[in-house]
């Protein structure tokens, strides 16, 4: 292996969102990271749903759909691909049954948004269900995803190439994504409104792409928090890896 | 008929914030937009799930 030289730097973070910036990898990494928190990374979701009376006004498969959209809580680390769950609801109208309502035989998995609402209910009508939900990879069905809108950038370095001349123009140069100054400073363009001449009023500036190193923006649905899923999924491709060794070696 | 639980084209979960955004801004006066921002529903993929949807429960349960 070559000794690579990785530096991670969080510049936004939160439970569900985050922007990380991280040096040192290869255009074909990063794309790999990213494609293994969408694909790769299992969330528990509803996947077989038993009816036991539904008189509401939408149908049996719809109500299906929606309940297996719902993220759920998924501590990875105590199940394996494949584990079941089995969830109840029982709501009758007139009211809203809410993916709150919902209630899991296993308090580690529980629905991680509790105010989607399922499905109105009037007066008289009444769900009653059982589901299962299932451990499995966005690979299998987009509703396992823990990742949502994963994507990445380059980090721009921005140089001052000097004045503007006297009677040149000042024009907008719109710019989105992070930025590095040439003090090493790492900003968001959210901080001058993605307009650099906003923040090097008269100043000429080239910008360029910093050579690996990649602008994340990671969200995700709840099922996993954002740093989970950024190192389960470089565990994946790790397993992967580890595989391939043990059978070329066989 | 009801809020899609994700939107369709980022799958961000947009259900959870159907209620709040309804009594603000459908029900309410606020501005819609505002009260998007407000809920940190800041895409516009997954503003137009929120502002272009319609309740239809009401227009469908008679006929159930």
């Amino acid at each position: 292996m070559s000794e690579a030289d990785f530096d991670v730097q969080y510049i936004e973070r939160d439970d569900r969102s985050a922007r990380v910036l991280i040096r040192g990898l290869s255009p074909a990494f990063a794309n790999g990271i990213r494609r293994a928190m969408i694909a790769d990374v299992p969330t528990f979701s509803i996947d077989t749903v038993r009816f036991v009376e539904n008189s509401s006004v939408m149908f049996d498969e719809m109500l299906g759909l929606r309940l297996g959209l719902v993220p759920l809580t998924t501590p990875i680390d105590d199940f394996e691909i494949g584990d079941e769950v089995t969830l109840a609801l029982d709501v009758a109208g007139p009211g809203t049954a809410y993916s709150g309502d919902l209630v899991s035989s296993e308090p580690l998995v529980e629905p991680a948004d509790k105010n989607v609402p399922l499905i109105e209910l009037k007066e008289g009508q009444r769900v009653e269900l059982e589901a299962d939900a299932v451990l499995d990879t966005g690979k299998e069905h987009a509703k396992h995803q823990g990742g949502v809108s994963v994507g990445y950038r380059h980090l721009q370095r921005v140089t001052v190439e000097g004045d503007l001349g006297e009677f040149d123009e000042e024009e907008t140069r719109i710019l989105r994504g992070v930025i590095e100054t040439e003090d090493g400073e790492i900003v968001p363009t959210e901080a001058f409104d993605h307009d650099l001449s906003e923040r090097y009023p008269g100043k000429e500036v080239s910008v360029e792409d910093v050579p690996g190193a990649f602008v994340f923006h990671v969200e995700t649905d709840g099922s996993v928090d954002v740093e989970e899923l950024i190192v389960r999924a470089i565990g994946t491709i790790e397993e992967r890896a580890d595989e391939l060794r043990t059978t070329i070696a066989v | 008929m009801m809020i899609p639980v994700r939107c369709f084209t980022c799958g961000n979960v947009v259900g959870e914030h159907w209620d709040e955004f309804k009594a603000r801004a459908r029900e309410g006066d606020e501005d819609p937009g505002e009260v998007l921002d407000d809920l940190g529903v800041d895409r516009h993929c997954c503003r137009r799930m929120m502002v272009s949807h319609t309740d239809l429960v009401d227009v469908v349960s008679p006929y159930q």
